[in-house]
């Protein structure tokens, strides 16, 4: 794979010509001009613009909280506009409903709510128009006939009588595509549509967006993984802070020049500078055995960042899920600064031990979303803020006012629900819960998944700055640049096997990759 | 930061256009069989223990007739479970209905306008709790439990506090009268459950029905009128639990403002039961019928061998505890 980074020269920008399926100017499917939106007296949008041609694939990019998700929910007709105008095919349009937009032929796929599990194939690629009836009555077989035609633009068979919640990620967002091309979508909008999706299921995607984009549909796409916006996207839309940055062709940027843009500022090197551990061990595991994992030593010490890679289903989300207590061990010892912790030790028995999980789902294992970030806080911290039993409401505001000062998390008070927050300052307050045990090990699993850049910095700083205070952290990746940025030292494990152990200062993709397939050492 | 080509080794490759069609165990099999089976087994079991009473006409008619009120409530639970919502008020608005209907009738007025009356009330009823649910955005919880509050207070002032009796033959017979020696509820039962099979299965409403109570959130982006559909089911559900009360009433004679309490948890079970009947673990007319037969020939059986009707209440609770345990179990699995 080769990728168009590189502009020859920064004078030749001017000269680079648009995408050869951009090409065709004219008026574009779809405008946002100078679009603004308040909610409660604060802009979530002033000054947002964005112009999709007919027959491009146009990046929309920016940080959380930059406002793609309020542009996309405007132009989708979710939300009406405070001001701006929108322009369909040259016509000034206003939108007052999902509906609406759809029938002019926008439509947003949206990473969480593409389908619905529990009905059909057939009916989740016709949800969004009128279902084949007649007075009233479905009318199944011309249902399953028309749901077959829109797959089949997309090359997909895939059995129409099926529960979509049976289908596999890649297959869910092909049906939700065709349900867009079934309402006759001009201009489709797919937020994180890869989120989910194997290496190979993105190709598929790509093939199938590359031939919409051919066919004349306008694709926004909003995406956190510039690697795939720079294969596959034509031109590109930057916002920040609810503002219009920049619109080029891809062929003329760069990543590093789209990510300083983004985030407003140089940002300087991603990953911190590595420290140096102690010799002091602070945990070690021995012939640890459990569900998909087998036969695991290691040990790590105090002040050192232990990356740990693998594909997925290698074992390891299951070995930190191990270490914290949060799965069944069943051979095997594990032994916290210098004690052998219990087989059976759940988790408060290692919080105890001082070995502390973050967990990969951050919605739905991290943090009680509709709970205030003072008692998301102070959940994890019920024995340390307690005597007899009986809660101290002062001790809990110490540990609370400690975790936002020392994390910089941003909100309004502590009482702002955590729902609210953005990801990355909702992965801050799950770090502040655990970080007030005060953990000799903690455990973080993808702690930048659906992460900003700029905030992503942050966090690994955050990490360099607990190894420094003499804590070790043990973090899944399944990015093997973060793997190798934010680590001193990588493990990688292969069906359940630590396959390969590399010191990270000399760490190379390539060699990560093929222990993450079970080769031995190619070097 | 260099521009690396993107590399998932995070996730599992699978080889392109091969389609994952999902394996199932045989545990999964079993499981999502086993409510069935446990309605066989039961039948077995009982037909074994009085092979001379259990499985004759007569029996079966009874048990048929002992439950036909039941499914009629528990259709109505099945439209709103269908939704995602549920309804606490299902039973107290029969017992209204009936309790209108009774009232009517002991004031001379028309064995029509009695029915009529009856089934505008339920009608009202379910209006009421769609519009606080589905408009007013109260939880179906708190809506239809303080419906419910207010619905058996009203059967209270409706009847005064008594059982009304002494009604017409034209009314009786609705609950009482038999056509080819099967008793009229029983027939209406069927007629009600498979109107109601249709229209969740073949009619858009009913479509739109199960696709918001799969996924709200998606339902409402495809543009479907979610408010509209809550509505109606909640109103659907009113209208159907009102034609039980009437049944109810003609079947025993008499209204009271309690008559057919038990019908609210019972119908919950029936549906819990039959969520686990299929793989959607959505509520379904054919699972919340099996859920009703369970109920219907444990309590019938149990009466046969003599068990006392507060073990059997006891015997239920159980079987819901296993049935939704199974149930969970699946999805666990999944």
């Amino acid at each position: 794979m080769t990728l168009m980074t590189e502009p020859a020269e920064p004078a030749s920008t001017t000269t680079a010509a648009a995408a050869p399926a951009a090409a065709a100017a004219g008026p574009f499917a779809l405008e946002a001009r100078d679009v603004s939106k308040h909610f409660d007296g604060v802009h979530a949008l002033r000054g947002a613009q964005l112009a999709v041609r007919p027959g491009e694939i146009h990046a929309l990019l920016g940080e959380n909280g930059a406002g793609k998700s309020t542009l996309i929910k405007v132009v989708t007709g979710v939300y009406a506009p405070d001001g701006g105008t929108l322009v369909r095919d040259g016509e000034e349009v206003q939108f007052t409903g999902v509906r609406a937009a759809n029938r002019a032929g926008v439509v947003a796929l949206y990473q969480e709510l593409s389908i619905i599990p529990s009905i059909s194939v057939a009916e989740n690629v016709l949800l969004g128009e009128q279902m084949p009836s007649r007075g009233g009555i479905v009318s199944w077989r011309s249902m399953r006939q028309r749901a077959r035609v829109h797959l089949e633009r997309l090359n997909q068979r895939i059995p129409l009588g099926m529960l979509a919640g049976e289908l596999s990620p890649v297959q869910q967002t092909m049906v939700s595509v065709a349900r867009a091309l079934a309402t006759d979508a001009k201009v489709l909008i797919l937020d994180e549509p890869t989120a989910s999706l194997t290496d190979t299921e993105i190709r598929e995607l790509f093939v199938v967006l590359r031939s919409l984009r051919d066919e004349g549909v306008a694709i926004v796409y909003v995406s956190h993984r510039l690697e795939e916006v720079f294969e596959l996207c034509d031109r590109l839309t930057i916002m920040r802070n609810g503002s219009h940055i920049t619109t080029r062709d891809v062929s003329a940027s760069t990543i590093d020049e789209v990510i300083s843009t983004m985030v407003g500022r140089d940002p300087g090197s991603l990953y911190p500078d590595r420290g140096t551990a102690t010799e002091q061990v602070t945990i070690s595991v021995s012939d640890l055995q459990g569900r998909r994992v087998k036969d695991v030593s290691f040990s790590a010490r105090a002040g050192e960042v232990l990356g740990i890679g693998g594909l997925a289903g290698s074992g390891r989300s299951e070995l930190l899920r191990i270490l914290a207590g949060a799965q069944k061990q069943t051979s095997g010892t594990i032994t916290v600064a210098g004690t052998t912790v219990s087989m059976r030790a759940a988790v408060p028995q290692m919080l105890e031990a001082g070995v502390a999980l973050v967990p990969e789902e951050r919605r739905s294992q991290g943090v009680v979303l509709g709970a205030t970030i003072r008692d998301n806080i102070a959940l994890a911290n019920i024995p340390t803020v307690s005597s007899a039993g009986v809660v101290s409401g002062a001790r809990i505001s110490t540990i609370v006012e400690r975790g936002m000062r020392d994390l910089q998390i941003k909100a309004h008070s502590p009482r702002q629900p955590v729902g609210e927050l953005s990801g990355g300052n909702q992965q801050k307050v799950v770090l502040a819960k655990m970080l007030a045990r005060r953990p000799k090990v903690l455990l973080m699993d993808e702690p930048t998944r659906g992460i900003d850049v700029g905030t992503k910095a942050e966090i690994y700083r955050l990490i360099r700055q607990l190894a420094a205070g003499g804590t070790t952290v043990i973090a899944v990746s399944s990015e093997l640049p973060e793997l190798i940025g934010m680590s001193d030292r990588v493990l990688i494990m292969h069906e359940g096997r630590v396959s390969g152990e590399v010191d990270a200062a000399d760490a190379d993709e390539e060699v990560l990759l093929s222990y993450c397939y079970g080769k031995a050492d190619v070097r | 930061m260099t521009a690396t080509p993107t590399r998932n080794p995070g996730i599992e490759d699978t080889s392109a256009g091969v389609l994952a069609v999902p394996r199932r165990s045989l545990g999964q099999r079993a499981l999502s069989g086993g409510t069935v089976l446990a309605l066989v087994a039961l039948v077995l079991f009982f037909f074994a223990m009085r092979p001379d009473v259990f499985l004759t006409f007569t029996n079966v008619r009874n048990i048929l007739y002992q439950v036909s009120i039941l499914a009629i409530i528990a259709v109505a639970q099945t439209v709103v479970m269908v939704v995602g919502d549920f309804d606490l008020s299902v039973a107290a608005t029969s017992s209204l209905s009936g309790s209108v209907a009774g009232a009517l009738l002991t004031a001379g007025q028309s064995v029509t306008v009695a029915v009529l009356a009856a089934v505008a009330v339920g009608l009202a009823i379910g209006l009421v709790n769609g519009l606080l649910v589905a408009y007013l955005n109260l939880s179906a919880f708190v809506a239809t439990l303080a419906s419910m509050t207010s619905i058996v207070g009203a059967a209270y002032l409706v009847t005064q506090g008594t059982t009304l009796f002494n009604f017409p033959a034209g009314f009786t017979q609705l609950g009482q009268g038999r056509l080819l020696n099967i008793p009229m509820p029983v027939y209406l039962a069927v007629l009600i459950a498979l109107v109601a099979w249709a229209v969740l299965r073949f009619t858009t409403i009913g479509r739109s029905w199960y696709a918001i109570g799969g996924n709200v959130e998606v339902a409402r982006l495809s543009g479907i009128s979610v408010r509209r559909s809550r509505l109606l089911a909640f109103t659907v559900a009113g209208l159907v639990a009102g034609i039980g009360g009437i049944l109810l009433a003609a079947r025993l004679g008499s209204s009271s403002a309690v008559q057919g309490s038990d019908n609210l948890m019972f119908s919950v079970a029936a549906v819990f039961l039959g969520m686990t009947v299929i793989r959607s673990g959505a509520a379904n007319l054919g699972g919340t019928v099996i859920g009703v037969a369970i109920i219907g020939v444990m309590s019938n059986g149990l009466n046969i061998l003599g068990v006392n009707s507060y073990v059997q209440q006891v015997v239920t609770g159980i079987i819901i505890i296993a049935a939704v345990t199974l149930s969970s179990l699946k999805t666990r699995s999944r």
